[in-house]
């Protein structure tokens, strides 16, 4: 099985399911450049529970450059164990456990939108990014234009993803808030 | 589970293929454990009770219930530093070896917790908290054992079997201080107030340290006699039982046994319940029930809360942890994201 550099990115179900429902899976793909791209088994296997846009989901599921990880490993299942512990009740937040523990084992990124497993994350100094700071990235290195990514907040705050700004705010907070310079949106 | 047959969990069972991490999670949960349990010794005193393959040692519902409580008060405890008030744990006590030792274990336990000597002990649950034993209940049924205390690394976690009524579910928590005060590893009391020195003298003892720390004697003395003239024994007994919080029970045996009250009286007594004549007559104010039901301890409540809004829990695993004592509604507000939270990664 490949095994995850600490150049990959490990990405949660959260993230992954918001891209595919908004059709822009080919973004992630393309913003992930060269770096290989993982996501945990328990991960799919949530992927596969969303069964509300089977089409879109499916997209992930078939994606040959996402790479499906399970691991025999005890040192890793300790961490997933770990994990768990602090977020698992009724199986739910699975997918999350298994992103911390990949990050843990094989120290690379990880994509994570819920706030608490970033937190712990941030406090255990791994690596850990999420869907925003992505896409403002992709505007820094001129991946993205402003208005395509304006395009995108758009359509994951469509989906329900909660961002500090409205449908269309994105480009007035980074500008009020000098997150990019204002050369750098137009 | 995710397995697709016999064969696979032949092989699992064999060595010759192993589990993955999603696997043993699924198996933890069909269990109805935590994956953790697989990684990690429990407590000490969990471990010692399951070597000692004592007849309490099977996989009994207190067992089960006072594992996972131990195991989740050692996760708030790491994760919220003193919050649970451990640092507060006495010195060990020496067990008690005759009446008037067990009495004595009363009186300084009332010090411990801070009451003065003849005072009632109105919410016994919350006090005990202060000594570093926490007090969880929740009703597994009338045929389980009443209470049970595990000694934790540092604390101890009580569990009480809420199917009995108040005064009962009382006593049997007082009876599980004594048990903690003595540093007792781990003890399931399948009948408090039943035990009987010849077969079981330090639990009988332990019997009548509860009885003492609810009704210490200098009080029960002041008390009855004058609301026995004024009032005769019933409505004497509705008194004392309801500033004391005990049940006509050990009211009854209390006063046997200080010579307060003859047989006959003592059988009065036993056999009243309060009405609401008695309510009324004695204008009494009837308190919400200390562990009634699932409970708690406030200390913990307050941590695990803590820890939600600091995001070092997840919301699930918070209720999961409550016990279903809160909804997601009573959960802290999600802080509000600081502005620039999102955009540290990318400056």
């Amino acid at each position: 099985m490949k095994l995850p550099g600490d150049d990959a990115w490990v990405i949660d179900t959260g993230p992954l399911r918001h891209f595919a429902l908004s059709g822009w899976l080919g973004v992630l793909k393309f913003l992930a450049g060269d770096r290989s791209v993982f996501m945990p088994d328990v991960v799919e296997r949530e992927l596969r529970r969303h069964t509300d846009d089977i089409r879109s989901i499916g997209q992930v599921l078939d994606a040959d450059w996402i790479h499906v990880f399970a691991s025999t490993d005890p040192a890793y299942m300790a961490r997933f164990a770990g994990y768990a512990h602090r977020l698992v009740a009724e199986g739910k937040n699975e997918g999350e456990c298994g992103v911390l523990a990949m990050g843990a084992t094989f120290g690379c990124e990880m994509v994570i939108d819920d706030r608490t497993p970033r937190e712990m994350a941030e406090t255990e100094g791994l690596r850990v990014t999420a869907t925003v700071p992505i896409l403002c990235e992709a505007v820094r290195a001129k991946q993205l234009t402003l208005s395509m990514v304006e395009h995108v907040a758009d359509e994951l705050l469509a989906n329900e993803y909660k961002l500090p700004f409205g449908s269309g705010g994105f480009r007035q907070h980074v500008l009020e808030h000098g997150l990019l310079d204002y050369d750098e949106t137009t | 589970m995710g397995f697709s047959g016999h064969s696979v969990i032949a092989k699992i069972e064999t060595g010759a293929r192993r589990v993955t991490a999603l696997e043993l999670s699924d198996i933890a949960a069909a269990i109805g454990v935590q994956m953790m349990e697989f990684f990690e010794e429990p407590t000490p005193a969990i471990v010692s009770h399951r070597m000692s393959g004592t007849p309490d040692a099977t996989d009994s519902t207190i067992d089960s219930r006072l594992a996972l409580l131990a195991r989740d008060v050692e996760l708030i405890d790491s994760l919220a530093d003193g919050a649970l008030g451990f640092d507060r744990a006495p010195a060990e006590q020496t067990p008690p070896t005759t009446v008037k030792e067990a009495e004595h274990l009363a009186t300084l336990s009332r010090e411990l917790l801070g009451l003065e000597p003849n005072a009632p002990l109105p919410h016994l649950a919350e006090a005990v908290g202060l000594v570093g034993l926490l007090a969880f209940s929740a009703d597994v049924g009338k045929d389980l054992a009443d209470a049970g205390t595990v000694l934790l690394r540092r604390g101890g976690v009580a569990f009480v079997n809420s199917h009995a009524d108040v005064g009962r579910r009382r006593l049997a928590l007082a009876h599980e201080l004594g048990h903690y005060l003595c540093a007792d590893d781990y003890t399931i009391d399948w009948r408090v107030d039943s035990y009987e020195l010849k077969t079981a003298p330090i639990e009988a003892l332990l019997d009548r340290f509860a009885r003492t720390l609810l009704l210490p004697a200098q009080a029960l003395m002041a008390a009855w006699a004058p609301r026995v003239e004024e009032h005769g024994p019933r409505r004497a007994a509705a008194w004392v039982a309801h500033h004391y919080r005990v049940d006509m029970a050990t009211l009854a045996r209390r006063l046997r046994e200080l010579d307060l009250a003859d047989h006959e009286t003592a059988g009065i007594v036993r056999s009243h319940r309060t009405t609401r004549a008695d309510i009324l007559e004695l204008d009494l104010y009837v308190p919400a029930e200390e562990l009634a039901g699932t409970t708690v301890p406030r200390a913990y409540e307050k941590a695990v809360l803590r820890l939600v809004e600091r995001e070092r829990i997840s919301r699930e695993r918070a209720l999961d942890l409550l016990q279903g004592t809160l909804n997601e509604d009573d959960l802290p507000i999600p802080r509000t994201g600081r502005e620039d939270e999102i955009w540290k990664f990318v400056s």
